[in-house]
């Protein structure tokens, strides 16, 4: 009873020395307690304020994160999450990414009119962007997995939304069976891994030395279905089947989170995974790891270029260009031996920013102006030529052209590709360098056919057809960094240094 | 629209400034200066841009790097004739004027951007840009088949820039700026800036003497054409031995680059995107097309290419000479074929921009220089022509040879304009061409003997391509304005067929002057350029046999 008790202090003690670490969850917590509780009150005007509280939370934890200091003396939770400068940055990108939802459920109609479970959603989505938070801290299996389920549960609810459309419960089922199935695999190669070594610390030396003992052909097995959940989550082929359906049927701004949240907590957790494959011995004992990798990066770029030049209907294409992106960075985190986390991290920021700004336009126009196909965009760039030209940008960011940032973080995991390539020599690498260049000019060919039809195609009827200024405002909000860092990325790549350089 | 004559004027008032200042830069540039591609630049502006830390790998800088010598001197020159040339073209354009003219004005910075960049970075970033203002201008004031037009330029032309984003990568993380790797290392403060500093810089590298953190990568076209600045170990190092499909990485680095630029060129089995955006676009920018964006293509080659990859031009020179024939001959014979006039002239682009490939692959003083030239003068011919055929297009909403006959009689000036035009292109003593294809002839003819890169016969089988030229044009000029006055009867009743107007003429004359003018004294132009070619062509040939045998040393082992 006494050994107990010395025990149990003992846990606490250590939960409180590391509890500071976690400052920005707790205060994500805090305020999604908050919202669930004043969303039980009946008043109209108590109602109105649920969003601008939900901004408020996610503000100070922007903030928070932003000005750091919270780490708690150097100690780390449990060994289980890690408050390290990867973390904290991809922690900003995460809050800012629950703003700009917020902001864009704001400028929805059909969110407006909701009239069940407001509350409940903008509980949801500071549910979702901790459990992000949770996915990039997580240094144990274990956490991995609950983080994963935290945000995928997360993610289900918020796919139902408008429950009265048949498009949503369909999209809604479908991603929890994908998500399950995923989520059990996934748990079933962690156990794998626990035989192994009796660690779940994947990102301990011990626990790669241990690997090394083990049967190659078990672990390359217990990988990739660790793997497996890992892709469901930032939908690279062969997991990306739910995307289209899902983008489909969710509100417009929840797509906009799906579209970078997860994703860039997804590959922030591989990112900390494969990290022991710098290491030269141990990257040479999994090589069957990274052969299934390269392949599974190369796969979803064809897959997710190719099939989007079939696509009709903008949200589907967004979906594959979502699939596409997910391959490029699949193939910025095989450059191992590179110098690649900065730039890796760079191109999330940028995908946050092009996202958005492309799905507000999406809301946009299909809510004011009934957008469902492709074809209905005809000619709208001539009567709102400011939309039409933000539309350009995003879209030309997303496809990698100068003078937009998409094309900066696109050079530069090209850069380090090729520098993988000409330090280590393998055809792998070669071969993903020329696909994820010359699939960028597949990528233009669907790409363009949005402008296509806003510009190029001429609309005869005349009404007129008019967006609010706060829409406006958003439009150039998005925009701007992306010209921005195209001009100056340093200053966006400086300051990922000095954070990545901050160790707990 | 409100104001369309602001519109207009303050397009043509930035044209004309861009005129003015070109001139003013001309006339001030000193022709008389060594140059050689690597040197010897002039007005030289350096900013630093983006420079950012690698960690232990160095850092990298973009810099804002232009400056002009005078391969690129005729060019901006050129450039800034046609700007003016096309907005006066563009009066007539009705439809989303202030769209119009900024893209026009985008294209026209985005063009002289690429003419004046020599940090591969900015020039890619120019490079990439022109291709948007010029989608739009195609796809939204083009003619009936635009869409088709407009994608298909956009698609094969960025294809060729993914190609040329491939080797500048590959580029910029092998060669150092030994300037700044001076600087890095702590070498200025103690002995300032001194040639020894480079040199010592470049040797301490060669030696792998140089650790990680300090060497700066840079964009910089200068610094890529000397083969000690590049990294040892690198892929696209002289020495680096490494092979991929049996060839050296930098003969394949060299092939990707010249498919990129050969496609703007355009180079025969990659020219199919050229008709059709010159059919589908709208007057003043199929004039642009023609006169100032191909020669981007060319200007490519010359300035990055051959200089960055001597060793791969002398081993490819057969190659590029003889594409270059085969664009002549092929482009000829396609002309000859064509019943669209916009379309015959569309492949005599083509077929005249072949003869700069031959001059280029002979690497011989006399035809660098006739590239040169030939690049100028297709500029301002090719604007005429197009004008030309506007004219026609303007007044009868067509264009097919076989729909008009004997205009002679009815349009005697206009007609003057034709045949001045026709026969500066395909080359009579006098004109501008003239000079061009000579000049190009002797340096083929010649470069069996001074360089050995192209055997004899190319050059014969290219000035077939003179007698081609002379037979679709008077063919032409025969079947459209000679002989009896008669127009297609359905077009008879929407033609209005009246001579040249004011506006005509301000296009058309100082363009024949300018035809003329650099036919009879060539020297206005190879006074300026002409040391920097013969600085150019002297580097290119001797780097390139060294380097070869470097490479082709490693390859065997």
């Amino acid at each position: 009873m006494k050994e107990q008790t010395a025990y149990l202090s003992q846990s606490i003690d250590a939960i409180l020395a590391g509890a500071g670490s976690l400052l920005p969850e707790f205060l994500l917590a805090g305020f999604f307690l908050l919202l669930v509780t004043i969303d039980l009150f009946r008043s109209r005007t108590i109602k109105q304020l649920l969003p601008w509280l939900a901004l408020t939370g996610l503000f100070s934890a922007l903030i928070l994160q932003f000005l750091g200091g919270y780490t708690s003396g150097g100690v780390q939770f449990l060994n289980l999450l890690r408050s390290d400068g990867l973390a904290r940055f991809s922690g900003i990108l995460f809050s800012a990414a629950g703003i700009f939802t917020v902001l864009l459920s704001l400028q929805s109609k059909v969110l407006e009119k909701l009239k069940e479970s407001r509350g409940e959603y903008y509980a949801l989505i500071l549910m979702l962007v901790l459990g992000l938070n949770l996915m990039a801290k997580s240094i144990n299996l274990l956490m991995v997995f609950l983080a994963i389920e935290l945000v995928s549960i997360a993610s289900y609810i918020l796919t139902l939304t408008l429950k009265q459309e048949k498009r949503a419960v369909e999209a809604g089922l479908k991603y929890v069976l994908y998500g399950t199935l995923s989520a059990g695999v996934m748990l079933y190669g962690m156990s794998f891994f626990y035989g192994f070594t009796g660690s779940l610390n994947y990102t301990e030396g011990t626990f790669w030395q241990a690997l090394l003992q083990a049967d190659v052909l078990l672990v390359t097995i217990a990988a990739i279905l660790v793997f497996a959940g890992f892709f469901f989550k930032i939908s690279a082929a062969p997991f990306h089947f739910w995307v289209p359906d899902v983008y489909q049927g969710a509100p417009m701004p929840i797509v906009a989170l799906f579209s970078t949240g997860p994703k860039m907590a997804g590959i922030i957790v591989i990112l900390r995974f494969v990290a022991a494959f710098s290491d030269p011995v141990v990257a040479a004992y999994f090589d069957d790891v990274l052969l299934f990798l390269g392949i599974a990066a190369l796969a979803t770029l064809v897959v997710g270029n190719f099939t989007a030049l079939w696509q009709k209907t903008p949200r589907r294409l967004m979906a594959y260009s979502s699939v596409s992106h997910a391959g490029f960075l699949l193939m910025a985190l095989m450059a191992f031996g590179t110098n690649y986390t900065t730039g890796v991290l760079f191109y999330l920021s940028v995908l946050l920013f092009m996202n958005y700004g492309m799905f507000l336009f999406l809301q946009i126009s299909e809510e004011n102006f009934g957008v469902q196909k492709l074809e209905h965009f005809t000619g709208l760039g001539h009567k709102l030529p400011y939309l039409g030209v933000m539309a350009l940008l995003y879209l030309l960011s997303l496809t990698g052209l100068p003078p937009l940032a998409g094309f900066t973080g696109k050079l530069l995991v090209f850069t380090n590709v090729w520098e993988a390539y000409s330090a280590f020599g393998k055809p792998m690498l070669l071969t993903l360098l020329v696909a994820g260049v010359l699939l960028t000019g597949v990528a233009l060919f669907y790409y363009i056919r949005i402008p296509y039809y806003l510009f190029l195609k001429r609309n005869l009827t005349e009404e007129k057809l008019v967006i609010s200024l706060s829409d406006k405002l958003l439009l150039a909000f998005f925009a701007v960094p992306l010209l921005v860092l195209f001009f100056k990325p340093d200053l966006l790549l400086h300051w990922i240094e000095r954070l990545l350089a901050q160790t707990l | 629209m409100r104001l369309p004559k602001t519109i207009k004027g303050v397009a043509l008032g930035g044209a004309l400034l861009q005129l003015v200042l070109a001139i003013v830069l001309y006339l001030n540039f000193d022709g008389t200066a060594a140059a050689n591609g690597q040197q010897g630049y002039q007005f030289v502006n350096k900013l630093d841009w983006i420079s950012f830390s690698l960690g232990n790998l160095g850092r990298f800088q973009i810099e804002y790097f232009v400056g002009v010598d005078g391969i690129s001197i005729s060019m901006v020159l050129l450039t800034a004739i046609v700007g003016v040339i096309g907005v006066i073209s563009s009066w007539t354009i009705k439809k989303n004027i202030k769209g119009y003219f900024l893209l026009y004005l985008l294209l026209l910075t985005s063009v002289m951007g690429c003419f004046l960049a020599l940090d591969f970075f900015l020039f890619y970033l120019f490079f990439e840009f022109m291709l948007l203002p010029m989608y739009f201008l195609i796809g939204i004031w083009g003619g009936p088949k635009r869409e088709y037009a407009a994608i298909k330029f956009f698609i094969y032309t960025l294809v060729g820039s993914l190609f040329i984003l491939i080797v500048m990568i590959g580029l910029y993380t092998s060669v150092i700026d030994p300037l700044a790797t001076a600087a890095q290392l702590g070498m200025l403060q103690t002995s300032g800036i001194n040639p020894d500093t480079i040199l010592q810089v470049q040797q301490a590298l060669q030696q792998n003497a140089i650790s990680g953190a300090d060497i700066v990568r840079t964009f910089s076209i200068p610094a890529m054409m000397d083969p000690a600045n590049f990294i040892p170990g690198s892929l696209l190092h002289v020495l680096s031995g490494t092979v991929l499909w049996d060839l050296p990485v930098r003969f394949i680095a060299f092939l990707l680059l010249f498919a990129g630029f050969a496609i703007k060129v355009p180079t025969v089995p990659v020219h199919t995107w050229l008709p059709d955006a010159h059919v589908e676009a709208p007057t003043p920018i199929s004039v642009l097309l023609a006169a100032i964006l191909l020669k981007v293509g060319g200007y490519g080659l010359i300035r990055i290419v051959y200089p960055i990859f001597p060793d791969a031009g002398a081993y490819f020179a057969v190659l590029v000479g003889g594409l270059g024939v085969l664009s002549i001959i092929y482009g000829a014979l396609c002309a000859l074929a064509m019943n669209d006039l916009k379309k015959l002239i569309a492949y005599s682009s083509v077929s005249h921009m072949g003869f700069v490939l031959l001059g280029l692959a002979s690497l011989t003083s006399e035809g660098v220089n006739g590239a040169i030239y030939m690049m100028f003068s297709h500029g301002i011919i090719s604007a005429m022509l197009f004008l030309v055929v506007g004219v026609i297009y303007d007044r009868a909403h067509d264009r097919m040879i076989l729909n008009f006959r004997g205009l002679a009689k009815r349009m005697p000036a206009y007609t003057t304009f034709v045949v001045i035009a026709f026969f500066a292109s395909l080359g009579l003593p006098g004109f501008s061409g003239f000079i061009a294809e000579l000049l190009v002839l002797v340096g083929g003819f010649s470069a069996p003997d001074i360089t050995g890169l192209l055997p004899r016969w190319l050059t014969i089988v290219a000035v077939i391509g003179l007698l081609l030229a002379a037979a679709y044009y008077l063919w032409a000029l025969q079947r459209m304005f000679f002989g009896k006055y008669w127009i297609f009867p359905e077009l008879r009743a929407k033609a209005v067929m009246s001579d040249l107007n004011a506006r005509e003429y301000l296009m058309l004359v100082p363009l024949a002057v300018l035809a003329l003018l650099f036919g009879i004294f060539p020297h206005l132009l190879l006074n300026k350029i002409g040391m920097a070619t013969q600085g150019f062509t002297e580097f290119v040939l001797r780097n390139g046999q060294e380097q070869l045998q470097m490479v082709l040393s490693t390859i065997v082992k």
